[in-house]
């Protein structure tokens, strides 16, 4: 290789690695992560019609698995990021703290705990083994269904299984019933003919919340961004909702995740989207579902039973309803 | 003439080259349209094409072919239309038409979403990865490959702890470059590094440590000094050899590039694969691995030729290609 072949590759690093240097530091819109669930596709509206930008917001989201999500917000390099109400408390303990300012739904329906034929309830799946993501809300949701049909988590042994591949290890006959959530859930039944919810999410509405959780430092220096997004998110609720441009809503969403419209209708369906004036009342303090601290309560308990982390969060230091409330 | 198949290290003809060449694409190819396209090889299930009288069947759903014997049997049995169906194989081995219909229609279809990405696009940004991963791993693991091969002050310095470190899962540290990099490109590069580098050092140094002896002899005979022998000798003497590690090392690269995807956002043909997995659309999952097949084939192809150019005298290389 000659001299100057040498000098070429060498600046063409060095100017590489420059680029790669320097990406970081143009101009820093708030960054919200959003990841692959029903009710968080719905920010694709908000996202296609460029009613972010229309309200004044620099802001953009980006794309993620669910789980990197959580780790780049723990590692501080999310503003934001959309998370169950339980993972927000699993992330706060770990360090990385999200304060819950909305709520974007509530499960009911999409998860669910899909047993083979023959099973026709919780009841009959007494000692029987069941492929679950431990510690993850599918399990979170089974133990509420067990606990309501009066039942133990010793009742029925629990097979550990990643959520993403229970539909091969509920078809592979080796357990009776797994946990997933949609689109899974609808793959295992799909794959396990016969196979059918016995107990879901829409039977513990509000067990699971799906909430925008800011990061504490970005709360404070951006807040009247962060309540001008739960505008947009009001506005992205109603497109859904109203008739008329239901269907524009749904194609958008679907093409979010490739999917057909028909197809991702029915997975809205299990989702109950939490416009601003439902998220009030759910930010009221109750014990129980219906509010979001009740909920996170639970969550914490389940958490804290499971040893996902040792000790009991402050519920109250995660949640700050003001934002929703001023609306 | 009539052509001899076996003879030890001889060349074959450049026409037995060539056939043998694509019967190494096309006999795997045939194996896999043969199960795929002959019912009474494998095809474990049914696909439903008439539900009957089963309740809970729809027609497209795929079902054991026992359970699916037995509802026939039963509904037979009670005088009810049974369910209708033919063999198939699961979802999760789609036939080569489908495949291939899939590898041109995921070029063509246009992103839904308005900050959607064109398949060609998701690629162009995948392979930036891996080039920026491959050179960053280069400029760093080739030097010290040679000098770890070349002094033995630097390969014991060096060595124990790559192969302690070789071992360790690069996806691992995921988390930790996203901390430090980033949610973009930065700890995507990193893994591609940590997963090449070590591997790299290792390769070269011992394909330094390869070098003809009697070269480095005959240099020292005729006064060479350190830094000269390195420069003049070791290196030019190996050059065509680490030229086959690289190319080697960067297909190495290229396996770790759905893991390092997945960390921070979720980009390039990753996202691709990923979304057509969850909602099982395999036919889509298989073009986009036959895709990355044809760009590291194709890749590789192109330096053996530039290959060849460089060193002329370097008869393996013939050899091999």
């Amino acid at each position: 290789m000659s001299r100057k072949a040498n000098l070429g590759w060498t600046m063409g690093l060095v100017l590489g690695l420059a680029s790669i240097a320097m990406r970081p530091a143009t101009a820093a819109p708030l960054t919200v992560g959003y990841s692959d669930w029903p009710g968080w596709d719905t920010w694709q509206i908000a996202i296609d019609k460029g009613w972010i930008k229309e309200a004044g917001i620099d802001l953009t989201f980006q794309w993620f698995d669910y789980s990197a999500s959580m780790d780049a917000f723990s590692a501080g390099k999310l503003d934001a990021d959309l998370m169950t109400n339980g993972d927000t408390l699993v992330t706060g303990a770990g360090g990385g703290k999200g304060i819950m300012i909305m709520l974007t739904d509530y499960s009911s329906g999409n998860d669910m705990i899909v047993a083979k034929p023959g099973i026709k309830s919780l009841k009959d799946l007494k000692g029987k083994k069941i492929g679950i993501e431990v510690g993850l809300v599918e399990h979170l949701l089974l133990l509420h269904g067990l606990q309501a049909s009066g039942m133990k988590e010793k009742d029925v042994k629990l097979v550990n299984a990643k959520t993403n591949e229970t539909p091969q290890v509920l078809a592979s006959g080796q357990v009776s019933a797994i946990g997933a959530w949609q689109p899974i859930s609808g793959q295992a039944m799909k794959g396990s003919p016969g196979a059918h919810p016995i107990y879901t999410s829409s039977q513990a509405p509000g067990l699971i919340y799906d909430v925008l959780a800011v990061s504490p430092a970005s709360l404070n220096a951006h807040r009247a961004d962060w309540m001008k997004l739960i505008g947009v998110w009001d506005r992205v609720v109603h497109y859904i909702a109203d008739p008329a441009t239901q269907d524009d809503a749904i194609k958008i969403m679907a093409g979010r995740v490739d999917m057909k419209p028909e197809d991702f209708k029915p997975l809205l369906q299990g989702t109950h989207l939490i416009d601003v004036a439902e998220g009030k009342k759910t930010f009221k303090k109750a014990d129980g579902l219906t509010s979001l601290y009740g909920s996170s309560k639970i969550a914490d308990d389940f958490n804290v039973a499971n040893d996902v982390y040792k000790k009991a969060q402050d519920i109250n230091s995660y949640i700050d309803p003001s934002l929703t409330n001023a609306q | 003439m009539k052509t001899r198949w076996l003879q030890v290290l001889k060349p074959l003809s450049p026409r037995a080259r060539r056939v043998l060449g694509s019967l190494s694409f096309v006999l795997p190819i045939l194996l896999w349209a043969f199960v795929s396209y002959v019912p009474s090889v494998w095809h474990p299930q049914v696909l439903i094409t008439k539900p009957g009288s089963v309740e809970y069947l729809e027609p497209g759903m795929r079902m054991d072919k026992d359970a699916f014997d037995d509802e026939v049997a039963s509904a037979r049995e009670d005088n009810k239309p049974p369910p209708e169906g033919y063999p198939s194989n699961p979802i999760y081995l789609p036939a080569p038409h489908e495949v291939a219909i899939a590898l041109y229609t995921a070029f063509t279809t246009p992103p839904v979403s308005q900050d959607g990405q064109w398949l060609h696009q998701s690629l162009w940004h995948s392979i930036q990865i891996i080039f920026w991963g491959f050179v960053i791993s280069s400029v760093i693991g080739v030097p010290l490959g040679v000098l770890c091969g070349t002094y033995g002050v630097f390969a014991r310095l060096n060595e124990p702890f790559v192969e302690f470190f070789r071992y360790l899962p690069a996806p691992a540290f995921g988390a930790l470059a996203v901390a430090i990099l980033g949610i973009y490109d930065g700890p995507k590069i990193t893994i591609i590094v940590i997963g090449t580098l070590f591997q790299q050092i290792l390769i070269i140094a011992n394909t330094t440590r390869k070098l003809d002896v009697g070269l480095v002899e005959a240099a020292l005979t005729l006064g060479t000094k350190n830094a000269k022998l390195l420069t003049r000798v070791v290196i030019p003497g190996i050059l065509p050899d680490l030229y086959r590690d690289q190319r080697i090392l960067l297909g190495w690269a290229w396996t770790y590039l759905i893991v390092a995807e997945l960390i921070g956002t979720t980009s390039g043909i990753t996202w691709f694969i990923t979304l057509q997995a969850r909602y099982q659309h395999f036919a889509n999952v298989y073009a986009a691995i036959i895709m990355i097949g044809i760009i590291g084939v194709g890749t590789d192809m192109i330096l053996a030729l530039l290959g060849r150019r460089f060193f002329p005298w370097d008869r393996s290389l013939e050899k091999s290609n």
